[in-house]
Formats: C-alpha cells, structure tokens, sequence
C-alpha cells in the first residue's frame, strides 16, 4: 500500500507518467494496469469490431493515431473479475452498464468483447440497437414477417448482423460442435437439416435475405440449446439495450403506421435470447440515454432508461456504473494524447482542460479536437 | 414726547408701565450731583428696574423619590398613558437620523400614544391570580404529560386576540381559526389512511405528523371554527367510504411498490428454480405465497427492490440493489474507486 | 478565465482606492461591444502576463481608476487564446452566429491534424517529420502570414480616367485581406464538400506558399509591379 501511495503520489506531480501497459491480453489484466491503455490488435479488431462495436468517433482516432488503443477502467475489471468468480452451471447473470453520456460504456463493451474472444466464448455482439429501429435514411427496407403474424422483419439489418455474428466466431463455428438441433423448412425447395453445421445456417441467412430474420430467431434457439448443453459458453453483448423498450421506433409500416419496438422481430429474438432461463452464459448489456433521444431529462439511471417492462425482464441484473475520468486516468488519457500528437501545448492546459470537459471522456476528447 | 407701552406679557408679574419722557432726565441719582449729568436718552438704568419672574421650583420627580422595594401595582394601578415623572425607567422612543440619540422619555409623544402595560407586571399578574384562584377548579392531576393531554385531547384548536389601534377595534385576523390533529390519533386503517391524505393533500407535514387546517373565510370566529370542524369530519368520513370503482385498482395503479405481487418476485422465485434445477411452473397465487426466507440473501433483495421503486431512483437506492443482487448471485463486491 | 470587469484588477488595489468604486464591481452587464460603451472606456486587460506587467509597471493604479470595457466571451486567459483564430472566426461568422462559425474553424483544426499526423506517420526520415507542422494553429498563422499582400492598388482618377496604382498597406488591412481572401477561396467550393474540409485544405496550401489564395496575392504583386508607373499619381 505504501508504495502504491509513493507512486500516486508521484505521478501527480510528475507528467511523465506512463500510459501504456504491454499487457494486451484481458484475462491477465489486474488492478495493476489499471489507468492504462493497452493496444489491440489491428486483425483483431477487425474480426472484432469490423461490422461495429467500437463508436464512430473513435474509429476515426484509431484512424489517425495508426493503433486501437482501450484503456483498462474499473467497470470492465469488476465485471472480468465477476465473470471469474461465476458459478456457470447457474442461470446466466446480466450486467447492465450505465453512467453519463460519453463516459465509456461502449467502450467497456468492445474491452469485455476482447476478453470473451480470448477466454473463447461465443460472441452474440449487437453493436448498437438504435441502428435497427431508428436508424431511417430513406427508406428502412422492411417487409411483414412469414412465420410470424403483425410483425415486422428488418431483412438487410438482419443479414448483416449474421454477418457481423460469423465474423466473430470464424474460429468457433469452424468445430464440429456446432451443429443444429432441429429441421428448419425455409421454402420448397431450402431446408436445414438438423446436425447440419451452424455456419451453414448462418451464410443461409447472408445468402437469402428474405429469411434473414428467422435465420436469426433459429440461431438464438441454437445457441441456448448449445448451451445449456455445455457444448459452449456464450458471451452476449448489447449495446443501448434500452432502445428495445421505447415506446415507439422510427419505423413506419408501408400504410404510415407506427412501429412499436415489439412488433419487430429481431427485438422479439434478442428479447428470448437476452432472458436467464438458461445456462453457460454471460449477459453485457448497456443502458444509454442516447438510445432514448426524446426523453429530454438528462436521467441515465438504468430503471428510468429501462421503463417498467425491460427492468421487469432484467430483474436481478448487476447494474454497473461507468463513471467519468478519475485524476489518474486524466493524466494518462492526456499523456497517451500526447504521444500520439494529438495535443501539445504547456502543462497548463490539462488543468483547464480538465475543467472544461469536466473529466468526461467524450467531451475531452471534443475538445482536444482543435488544439 | 414718546409713548412706550410695555406689552403684558402671560406668566409675568408686570405692571403696565407708561413712561412719560421728559426732555431732561429726572435725576434719580442725587449721589452724583457733583459730577457731569450725563444725557441718559436711552433710559438703560430704568429698564434694569423692571422685575424678573420668579422662577418657581419645580419639585423632583416622583421617580427619583421612588425606592426599588416599593409596590409597583400601588403606583400604577390601572391602565393609564405613559407619565414619564412616575416611571422610574430610562427609557428612550423614536427614530432619528443616523448618529443621533433617541429621545427620552420626557415629552416623548410617541410614548404616550402607544399601550402601555405597566399595569399588568409579573407580581401584579401573580396577586390577581391568586385572587381569581378560589374561583378556578384544579388542573387535573393526570393530565401531567404532553402524552396525556394528547391522549385525551387530540385536537388544537388555535385561535389568537388581538389588540388593535385604529378607529375600529376589531382586528380582522381575530377570526382565524387553526385546527390540529394528529393522524396517529385518528385511527384510520391502511386504505382510510391513504384516501385521507390524498383529501388533506398539502395540510398533512409528514415530519410531525399533524393535520393543520385553517380557516379564515367566515368573517365571525365562531362561523370558522364550526367550518373547520366540519372539514375535518367530512374528511374523516370520506375516508372510510370505498367506492365502486375503487375496487377496479390494479397493480399497475398502485401508488406503493408491492414486491410481492409484483414481476421481480416471480423472476427472483423463477431464477432459484432453476438454480436447483426444478422445472416447475407456478401460477399466480403460488408466486405470491411463496417464502423467499428459503433463498439466501432473498429478503435483502426484496428490499432493495422495493426500496428502489418506493424510494425513487438514485445512487444510494442503486447502490443498494447492486448489493444485494450481488449477494443474491454469489458475486465478489463492488470495490471503491479510488 | 472570463471574469467580470474589474474584479481580478481590484482584488490587487490597495485599500483607499477600492472605496472609490463600490457598485461597480457587483453588477454584470451584458452589453454587446464595442458601440455600447463611450470612447473613453479603455479595453480589459485579460490576459495574465499582461496584468503581471501591469503590476510590476505599477501602472496599475492608474488604469484602475480609468473606466474599461467587460472582456467579450471570446477574450479569455486560457492558454489557448489566440487573438487571429478569434478574428477569422469573427469573419467566418454570418448574422451572429458565433457558436456555428467557431465550430467550423475548430473543425477545420481538427482536419488539419489528422491531415498533418498522416502525413507525420508517412514520413520516413526524422528530418522530414521535422519539417512536418502538426499545431493548427501555427499553420493559420503561416497561412495568413503568406497571403498577405505587401502593396495594395488604389484607384485614382486623373483627368477622368481612374489608374489602379500600387501603394503602400495597412498591417490591418494587409491582415484583412488575408483573411477576406481564405475565406473567399474556401467558399467557393463544391456542394459535396463540407467548410471546414475545403478551409483546411486552403490553410493547409497557404502555409505551403501554394494555393489559389497565394496566387491570388502573388498576380496582386505582379498587377503592382506591372503599374509601377503610375505611382507618382499618388502625390500629384
């Protein structure tokens, strides 16, 4: 303890502090590190986060300082250390994380993916749910679901999650394992045999876009059956969860009807998948009032952000703060700035900067922009 | 010749005088005739005759005669304006500009004009009293507590008199009347409860939990108290009466989180099923009477969740709810930040 | 930072002055500047090396008796004012709105160093990352800095006919056209392109001495240099 206070005490009043960590692997990763950035890396993240997971933003810095580079936080530490003490022959356990806008629970979710890829997980990843129900450009290509009646299918989102999906387990959907459980009769002619190979299913779906959204529904089946007969482990991640209870979405049915979020399908699968009745799995979910734009109070507490139903179907979760920057963290945030050229200037400057984007990391960020 | 007629002046023992002048002086002073007569136009010698008033003396105070053991309810008997020689006080009354003193208390107008009771002192109190006392009854001997009085007389009833100086001597807040209850003391059961403070609304202060009602809108005191008692008893009645639709409240109008017959307990009760493995399907009344004492850390949660909904969303109640629910599914503890 | 008039200046007065202006300091005006105020209102000394010389002048005592306009929004002490990044977001800005027109400019900043760290992490040798600026706020200065004109053309009339002739400029109006000239050449861009991409790119090529602006003032030169024979106009 002495000598941690020591080195506190002297990285406050030294700026040469250290920033990064060569410990790039999560599993290993302790109260140590913590502060640190380490590096992903880069083939990595493009099976990772090729098809999303990271935001916008920060793509554009990895861009420009040439490296992905995540910092280790108290959330994501709390929650590996949790993942280790489970029990997982016991019903899966969700964690919900929340905190202000731009205080980093996106970014907890891709360091937490990380981790479940190297403790070899099966990855069911939702980058970000607003996509799916708000995202309209022009015209949200949707059609009235087959199988099921009044809802609605969302056929190129769904492709290209199953392609996101298969990104992420190319390694794990290649073992034997990963078979179907049941028949699945698409059309006449297309039909899914059970022991047939997962992945084939899942280039079914990329393949035939029209039954994309049920493709998707039989592989959240699949993976619980997979589960809860210990034939793997699942690492389910959704980010802005919330999105899924808001009373109402940005889509519009052809006859100018409004769609509520229950009426779309992949809400209904990621829904079932998203509940603990089974086993062997670990539940990473984020509340962000982003994800409820309209709601104008600036609550980011998850029981207001989850309205009544989701916190009913998410009843026990672990709600998990992600705060903004402590000192330390700052400090190294600025120096890895530093390094990679992005700010320059006298040392005054973090302690207005400081003041100005009040320790929070989106807004620090911003503002480091123009200088 | 010149005519001087000396004015009579009030309060002054003159005589008129009227002097006739004569061309020389009358020679008043034989003493010096040896020397120079002088001319004496102005005649100031004569005017040194002219008599002085007596000045009479005035007698002291009666205040400074005053002894300190005396009987004050003997000098000041009654009510009477302030009479600044027989009230032994220095006392000072008025506004002035900064930096003057006020002035005393001798020709001090706005002493006089307002109400004085210096009739009425502790000891002139205390001597009526014991005049009046073979009138009175005894306070009752068991009404010795705050509790008793309580007990046996629940409700205040406040009312204040006034002493009003202007051409009236009806001060108009004279008939303002306050009711206090307390609510404990009115024996409601849960629903009469609720409804009675949802119809006193505002008039209910949970920290002392009293029942204020004021009423000020009959111009006679006596019209305000027979209002106020009114209200109280309609309130009171009101409460106790269900009505028809009352009956059709569902959980989802509930003004107070009930975990039991709420989602979470079929969750929490669900999730330990499956923990030890039963498959078991529960319908709604067996979810309600099921003992979640058998789940370990159940009642912390149970709590927690209530807390969170009854006490509102906030760090604390989150807090909270992390906690338990982490003991609930066996988690190592959240650590501080530091 | 932007505090309100005099506080920071009275904070240092010694006592027998402080009693001669109560009321001043408690109250906040938020008057648009320069025209609300008379001509004998001095402009605020805001930043902190200034006040220090100030101090150490003792000067002080003299200016705090003198009336002195609030310092604007844009007039901090921070450590990144910068008094010609204020002046071209006051000239980006139309009908007031500051708040779109700085976060054009600190966009275009930002596309300046991404621009600029590519280039860096390119380069190969030290002696070219050298050479490489990476402070936005440097290449505006040398971007304005190239672009100024050092003459200017008059129009004179002479026996009915108005001669351009060359002459000397302002350091103001040399600045002023420098900058009237960036935001001339940034604006007339493509419709696909955004302001502070083409703005950067400008900048980018001025402080490069290449660019249309640097043209610009280069034909302005040669169109001087060309009249020279007209100059004596000037004082006929």
């Amino acid at each position: 303890m002495l000598s941690r206070n020591i080195r506190y005490a002297c990285r406050r009043y030294s700026h040469a502090v250290t920033f990064r960590t060569t410990e790039s692997s999560p599993t290993q990763q302790t109260d140590n590190q913590f502060g640190l950035f380490y590096t992903v890396n880069k083939d990595l993240c493009k099976q990772l986060y090729g098809h999303g997971g990271l935001p916008k933003s920060y793509m554009k810095q990895s861009k420009t300082f040439a490296e992905t580079a995540i910092m280790v936080r108290r959330p994501a530490l709390d929650i590996i250390n949790c993942i280790k003490a489970t029990d997982l022959n016991k019903p899966a356990i969700r964690y919900v994380l929340y905190g202000e806008d731009g205080t980093g629970k996106s970014m907890t979710i891709a360091h937490l993916l990380h981790y479940a890829f190297e403790e070899g997980y099966l990855i069911v990843h939702v980058p970000w749910v607003s996509d799916w129900l708000r995202r309209v450009l022009r015209h949200k290509e949707m059609a009235n679901s087959l199988t099921r009646e009044g809802l609605v299918d969302l056929p190129l989102d769904a492709a290209a999650w199953l392609l996101h999906f298969k990104t992420q387990n190319q390694h794990l959907l290649k073992s034997p394992e990963f078979i179907v459980s049941k028949e699945y009769v698409w059309s006449k002619r297309e039909k899914t045999e059970a022991g047939a190979p997962l992945h084939e299913l899942v280039e079914l779906g990329i393949a035939r876009v029209k039954y994309a959204c049920d493709v998707v529904d039989a592989i959240v089946n699949e993976v619980k059956l997979l589960s809860n007969s210990k034939k793997c482990k699942t690492f389910v991640a959704v980010d802005g969860y919330n999105g899924f209870f808001n009373p109402l979405t940005r889509l519009k049915t052809p006859t100018k009807k409004k769609v509520a979020p229950e009426e779309v399908t992949l809400t209904t699968s990621i829904l079932e998948l998203t509940k603990n009745d089974w086993t062997n799995a670990v539940m990473v979910l984020s509340a962000d009032s982003i994800a409820n734009p309209d709601d104008d109070t600036k609550n980011y507490l998850p029981q207001h952000l989850l309205y009544r139903k989701g916190f009913d179907h998410l009843d026990p979760f672990v709600p998990v703060k992600v705060d903004r920057y402590t000192d330390r963290e700052f400090l190294t945030c600025a120096n890895y700035y530093r390094d990679r050229l992005w700010i320059r200037g006298p040392l005054d400057m973090e302690t207005e900067l400081k003041l100005t984007s009040a320790c929070n990391p989106f807004k620090f960020m911003e503002q480091c922009a123009p200088l | 010749m010149s005519l001087f007629i000396k004015h009579y002046r009030p309060g002054s023992i003159f005589k008129k005088q009227i002097l006739w002048r004569l061309n020389s002086s009358v020679a008043e002073n034989h003493e010096s005739e040896e020397e120079f007569r002088v001319l004496d136009i102005l005649k100031k010698r004569d005017k040194q005759q002219k008599r002085v008033a007596r000045r009479i003396d005035v007698p002291a105070d009666r205040a400074e005669k005053m002894s300190t053991d005396q009987n004050w309810g003997n000098v000041w008997p009654g009510p009477r304006s302030f009479h600044p020689s027989t009230v032994p006080l220095p006392i000072r009354q008025g506004f002035v500009p900064k930096g003057q003193v006020p002035p005393g208390k001798k020709a001090n107008a706005e002493l006089m004009k307002i109400p004085n009771f210096l009739h009425l002192t502790p000891p002139v109190i205390k001597t009526q009293c014991e005049a009046i006392k073979k009138f009175c009854t005894e306070w009752p001997k068991l009404l010795n507590s705050e509790e008793a009085i309580e007990k046996h007389y629940p409700v205040e009833v406040i009312t204040s008199d006034y002493c009003h100086a202007s051409p009236t001597i009806r001060n108009p807040l004279a008939r303002v009347v306050t009711l206090r209850v307390k609510l404990s003391t009115l024996n409601l059961d849960k629903h009469a409860k609720d409804k009675l403070l949802r119809l006193v609304g505002d008039h209910y202060d949970e920290k002392t939990d009293l029942i204020t009602l004021t009423a000020d809108r009959c111009p006679m005191r006596r019209q305000n108290l027979d209002y106020v008692n009114y209200l109280l008893t309609a309130c009171y009645h009101e409460a106790w009466t269900v009505e028809d639709w009352e009956k059709e409240k569902m959980e989802a109008d509930m003004e107070y989180y009930d975990w039991n017959n709420n989602q979470s307990k079929k969750n929490l009760v669900n999730w330990y099923h499956k923990c030890i493995n039963k498959d078991i399907a529960l319908s709604e009344d067996e979810y309600k009477s099921f003992d979640t004492s058998v789940i370990d850390h159940g009642e912390e949660y149970k709590l927690a969740v209530s807390s969170l909904f009854n006490d509102g969303e906030r760090e604390e109640t989150i807090n909270n709810y992390d906690t338990a629910v982490r003991k609930l599914l066996g988690l190592p503890e959240r650590k501080p930040i530091e | 930072m932007n505090l309100s008039k005099n506080i920071a200046l009275i904070c240092k007065l010694p006592s027998h002055l402080t009693k001669v202006r109560p009321a001043v300091i408690v109250q906040t005006r938020f008057y648009p500047r320069p025209t609300s105020f008379p001509d004998y209102f001095q402009n605020p000394v805001f930043r902190k090396e200034d006040q220090a010389t100030l101090v150490e002048s003792n000067e002080l005592s003299r200016i705090a008796t003198v009336p002195v306009k609030p310092p604007t929004v844009a007039e901090t002490s921070s450590v990144y004012y910068d008094p010609l990044v204020n002046k071209v977001i006051n000239h980006v800005m139309k009908m007031g709105n500051k708040k779109l027109a700085r976060s054009l400019v600190e966009k275009a900043f930002e596309n300046i160093k991404r621009t600029q760290i590519e280039r860096y992490h390119l380069a190969k040798t030290p002696e070219e990352k050298a050479k490489i600026e990476l402070n936005p706020r440097d290449i505006l200065h040398k971007a304005v800095e190239n672009s100024k004109p050092l003459l200017q053309l008059l129009p004179i009339k002479r026996g009915g006919i108005t001669y351009q002739v060359p002459g000397p400029i302002t350091e103001k109006r040399s600045l002023f056209m420098a900058i009237k000239w960036l935001l001339e050449a940034t604006n007339d861009k493509e419709r696909t392109v955004h302001f502070p991409e083409q703005f950067a790119w400008e900048l980018l090529d001025a402080a490069n001495n290449t660019g249309k602006v640097v043209k610009r003032k280069q034909d302005l030169h040669r169109l001087c240099e060309a009249n020279r024979a007209y100059a004596h106009y000037r004082w006929q």
